[in-house]
């Protein structure tokens, strides 16, 4: 029988001390995405499994930002009122994660250091100006979510680095929607899925973020769409005219999940709908309540 | 019949517990020992070659490493309808996949590098994945031999082609009955290849001993003929059927990919090169879908002639069946549709033509259907269009054309008893057919369809079974079967049966998965004929066990045997109300006479069936003539359908199904298989969706990439419906319909499609995607 290294660090110096040390060492989080890779395997690469590290736990509001842990899971985040307070969008794309087991086990920070075009959690986190705080054995530094991703798979995480956690900036008013598309209702990587978020004053459009999911190599900001709310109402027909920006704005390609056109069409399509419901009058007694089930696209 | 104490009763299934606990036990949970090897096969990369050399060397280098053996070392063919296979691929390999070599080490991830390091060279050859294109005239040859294999009586391949069978079915006069039409209407419907997604893939593990004897642990559908393909592939080994033994513990899920004999065949070689060592295989989830049987695609053709009344003169149906690199089981699959493709009409004039074409894809071969759920999707959207062509209503128009009792079938022989205007009916009223139903926003649209299905199964004309069925002092039973556990509940309806004849309660009576040794033979637990044919044997058994009873009380106290009868788990008699003889005082140690003699014995019934009125021969050029089918169950299905015209995406707000079960013996079970029937023909024609590479290989062979419904899924409200007519041959009256409960799906959607909003889809799946694309939608935005 063959083994698998595994190391279990309780600090983020170690840790990263540990990835310097081996180059083909990779992170386990929460393991939806390492393990289900590499379980067919025959060599397994040395772990560093960094859930005994505390900083990368636990979810504050700190200085006007929310601080969230890397090792928050999806249930976590589905049901904190910090989230549902300060990061809606973030929310509504965790409950669209895998299964309850999935969600118990995935992580934020895993979801982002994948960097799957299709990550439910990057449309989201862009839409909310979402930086990334980055530790290696020399520094810290903050990253933008919208910086982080460069390919498929590809981001700008040096090997030693670890996720520690994302910070979301709080800000009042503004609203935000997830959307997306999957070949079934649940437990399918997204086809297509758009964020939004919008800040309105009476009714009209001050400032907004668009992005859309699995249709380019890494999450694409659409800010021409964005232009076309600003200064509007969110009436059907500037909906329709965003929608048509970010049709054409979208890079999809055709793979074993979906196809070019219909990828292309339905940016506008969950667009439209994810502006619809912010268009509809807002339930401030619970924030966090749960829209409508037939809401969903299914 | 209305005095039935327990056929009819929703008895709760005796292996439940055992399941829902998880103590149930599967091949991969049985324990061997530390004498245990493991098997890993060595894959071909290429669709289509010629093996120009083996290196082994490196592989049995490898510490930890056993043997390692190539179809060099198993030239034996075998096969179940057609023995075209291999035990690992000689000379020339036909799908991406195809056993090549195979290693045994002592751990399976040694096997697995040591297969990894067995360099195969080979000479591509030009492939084919399209049945179209394999009938071409220079298309290249598959089986150049296929002239020289041996199969069954009832198959026509055509030596020099790629045609491994072709059934013509030809009744009245199809020339005729085109000129009497007021509409003839054609069109091609293409249906792809499918998986089961059964949860447990395929698991063997064989032990060759030091007697020669060979014993199979297989997780199988068809333990009895597992022996018997093996034991005659394996003949020039010296091994004969009764050496064999195959043990059939629980399975997850068969579908039709666990019937006939697929990698199991590799553990059975592989145990008699390591003697007295257990070999384990088990198949990985992309195996599972690349290497069992998939269900075969079709190109179906169909030319339908219709009088302005509604009536259907001709019907010209021909499939192209893409039928994979082997068909020694598949081809059965278009013998079958080549027999009922008219589904369940009366038409006078037809011409089928159902082709069995070898391309360069898996295997395929049964799949829950076989073959029906594949003609039905192009038949049943035809029949919808017909009618709406005529500006009939397409439930009227089923109704006048459906078929009835007596009504010749295709093969001239007369329909039996059915119920299938009482399911029509039945399934109008549940979907309100003919009221519009308003959709909820003005995205969404709603249709509506009914379709009608039918299946025989499809066996051998002598597919026996037979049953043992043995007392215990405590007149509690231990009956003794074949038939298969496959989920559907066999165990408990047999207990049922036998409960009802010999007034022991089920929760006194033990019935267990086969094991060829101990128990009595049948054929295989597929075609959903086992309530019918497995049944019948544990009747007869129970009846042969109470004439023996009622013999013996005759034979000691002179009570006339016809005033006999059972209650309670007593014999009672008519004329003499004060006698009660317990069972449990006589069934093993016999009764006490006068003289203080014992009289008796163990009381052990015996019970066989074999369907005597079948044959499979026929006019080879028309299919007239025989009795190949022995009855078919026929059911009517309706949706209610909510289309999202903007992504596709479809909602099944309701699903009805009915179906002539003939006698429920046990009506929660058959809810369940309608309920879990439609499920499954919902996610072939929603969700599923198999693709391959332009060189054959299957790019989606696990479930992160093949979707499956999962139950948010599932449609808002299914509605089981149980029609009974009874079969004059079933036990009770009984007739299989568990197959028969997928079959109308993939018309469903299509005829509700069309309905809602106009689309009409010929090519499943009909994906959301498909649906968008249509509609239009996406283009304009594009």
């Amino acid at each position: 029988m063959n083994t698998c290294r595994i190391e279990t660090p309780r600090t983020c110096a170690e840790a990263s001390a540990l990835l310097q040390a081996l180059p083909d060492a990779r992170v386990l989080a929460g393991g939806t995405d390492v393990v289900v890779r590499l379980k067919d395997q025959l060599i397994w690469p040395p772990l560093v499994e960094i859930s005994r590290l505390a900083e990368l736990h636990g979810m504050t509001e700190v200085d006007g930002w929310l601080r969230l842990g890397a090792l928050s899971t999806w249930t976590e985040i589905e049901r904190a009122a910090l989230t549902a307070r300060h990061a809606d969008v973030l929310v509504e794309a965790a409950r669209e994660v895998g299964s309850p087991q999935i969600r118990n086990r995935g992580t934020l920070g895993g979801n982002v250091a994948n960097a799957s075009p299709a990550g439910d959690s990057l449309p989201a986190l862009i839409v909310l100006d979402a930086e990334l705080e980055l530790r290696g054995t020399q520094s810290t530094r903050r990253v933008a979510v919208a910086q982080f991703c460069c390919a498929p798979g590809k981001t700008v995480l040096a090997h030693d680095e670890l996720i520690v956690a994302i910070w979301v900036p709080v800000r009042a008013g503004w609203r935000g929607a997830f959307v997306r598309l999957g070949q079934r209702a649940a437990l399918a990587i997204s086809k297509v899925s758009v964020a939004v978020r919008v800040l309105r004053a009476d009714g009209i459009v001050q400032d907004s973020r668009i992005t859309l999911g699995a249709v380019a190599p890494t999450v694409l900001r659409v800010p021409e769409a964005e232009a076309v709310l600003r200064g509007q109402r969110l009436s059907a027909a500037v909906m329709q005219a965003a929608a048509e920006v970010v049709c054409a704005a979208a890079r999809p390609i055709t793979d074993i999940r979906s196809n070019e056109p219909y990828r292309r069409a339905m940016c506008g399509e969950l667009l439209q709908r994810a502006l619809a419901r912010l268009a509809e009058p807002t339930n401030p007694s619970d924030p966090s309540d749960p829209s409508d089930p037939s809401d969903k696209i299914t | 019949m209305n005095d039935l104490r327990v056929v009819g009763q929703s008895v709760v299934r005796i292996d439940g517990l055992e399941k829902v606990t998880g103590a149930a036990k599967y091949v991969d949970d049985l324990e061997f020992g530390p004498g245990l090897l493991y098997a890993c096969i060595v894959e071909s990369p290429v669709a289509h070659a010629l093996i120009k050399k083996i290196d082994t060397r490196a592989a049995e280098a490898l510490p930890g490493v056993v043997k390692v053996v190539t179809g060099a070392d198993f030239p034996y063919k075998f096969g179940l309808y057609m023995k075209d296979r291999y035990i690992f691929a000689n000379e020339r390999v036909r799908f991406v996949g195809e056993q090549v070599a195979a290693v045994i080490a002592w751990d399976a991830k040694t096997a697995a590098r040591a297969a990894a390091l067995v360099n195969v060279t080979y000479e591509e050859l030009p492939a084919i994945f399209n049945p179209c294109a394999a009938l071409e005239k220079d298309a290249p040859l598959i089986h150049p031999d296929l002239g020289k294999y041996n199969y069954v009586p009832w198959f026509f391949p055509k030596a020099n082609t790629n045609i491994a069978h072709w059934r013509k079915t030809r009744k009245g006069d199809i020339e005729k009955g085109f000129r009497e039409a007021d509409l003839v209407l054609e069109d091609t419907y293409t249906v792809p290849r499918y998986a089961h997604c059964a949860i447990e893939t395929h698991a063997i593990v064989g032990l060759y001993d030091m007697s020669g004897r060979l014993t199979l642990w297989s997780a199988s559908q068809s333990p009895f003929t597992q022996r018997n393909v093996i034991a005659e592939s394996l003949a020039p080994l010296g091994i004969t059927h009764k050496d064999v033994r195959v043990v059939t513990p629980y399975i997850g899920g068969g579908f039709g990919g666990k019937a006939g004999v697929s990698m199991e065949i590799m553990g059975a070689a592989l145990a008699t090169v390591v003697k007295g060592h257990p070999v384990k295989m088990m198949w990985s989830r992309a195996q599972e879908f690349y290497n069992t049987y998939q269900r075969q695609g079709v190109v179906a053709k169909i030319k339908m002639g219709v009088k302005k009344n509604g009536t259907i003169t001709a019907l010209e149906h021909t499939l192209y069946w893409d039928a994979g690199a082997y068909v020694e089981y598949g081809a059965n699959v278009v013998n079958a549709a080549g027999l009922s493709a008219t589904n369940p009409y009366k038409i006078d004039n037809i011409a089928i033509d159902s082709v069995c074409i070898y391309t360069n894809l898996p295997p395929g071969g049964p799949y829950r259907g076989f073959g029906y759920s594949e003609f039905s999707f192009g038949i049943e959207s035809h029949i919808t269009r017909a009618a709406t062509a005529l500006k009939m209503d397409p439930v009227a128009f089923r109704k006048r054309n459906a078929i009835k009792e007596g009504d010749l079938l295709p093969y001239g022989a007369p329909m039996n008893a059915n119920g299938l205007a009482e399911a029509i009916d039945k399934v109008a009223a549940e979907i309100k057919w003919g009221v519009p139903e308003p959709a909820r926003d003005p995205t969404k649209k709603i249709g509506k369809s009914l379709v009608l299905f039918w299946k025989a199964p499809a066996m051998p004309p002598n597919a026996a079974s037979s049953a043992f069925l043995k007392f215990n002092e405590d007149a509690s039973l231990n009956i003794l079967i074949s038939g298969m556990e496959i989920g559907q509940g066999l165990l408990t309806v047999m207990a049922q049966i036998a409960s009802e004849i010999l007034t022991v309660p089920v929760s006194k009576i033990r019935v267990e998965t086969p094991d060829t040794d101990r128990n009595p033979y049948e054929w295989q637990t597929v075609g959903s004929h086992v309530t019918w044919g497995c049944g019948n044997a544990v009747k007869r058994a129970a009846l042969d066990a109470r004439e023996q009873i009622f013999a013996l009380v005759q034979r000691v106290y002179c009570l006339e045997k016809d005033a006999l009868y059972l209650e309670d788990e007593q014999v009672k008699c008519r004329t003499k109300a004060d006698f009660v003889l317990p069972l449990r005082q006589f069934v093993i140690a016999g009764i006490q006479a006068e003289d203080h003699t014992y009289k008796g014995g163990p009381i052990m019934g015996r019970g066989v069936f074999m369907p005597e009125f079948a044959s499979a021969i026929g006019d080879p050029e028309t299919g007239q003539g025989g009795h190949p089918n022995v009855h078919y169950t026929t059911g009517a299905a309706g949706v209610i359908l909510e289309v999202d015209t903007q992504t596709g995406k479809m909602k099944i707000r309701k699903a009805v199904l009915a179906v002539d079960a003939g006698k429920a013996i046990n009506p929660d079970l058959v809810r369940g298989q309608i309920i879990g029937g439609l499920m499954q023909g919902f996610a072939t024609v929603l969700y599923e969706d198999m693709r391959f590479s332009a060189k054959g290989k299957l790019l989606n062979p696990n479930f992160s990439d093949y979707k499956i419904p999962t139950a948010l899924d599932t449609p808002d409200e299914v509605v089981p419906i149980i029609v009974e007519t009874p079969q004059p041959d079933g036990p009770f009256g009984a007739r299989g319909i568990a197959e028969h409960t997928m079959i109308p799906c993939a018309a469903l959607i299509a005829n509700a499609l069309e309905d809602a909003c106009g689309a009409r889809i010929t090519a499943m799946p009909v994906t959301a995607e498909k649906v968008a694309l249509r509609l239009n939608q996406c283009s304009a935005n594009a």
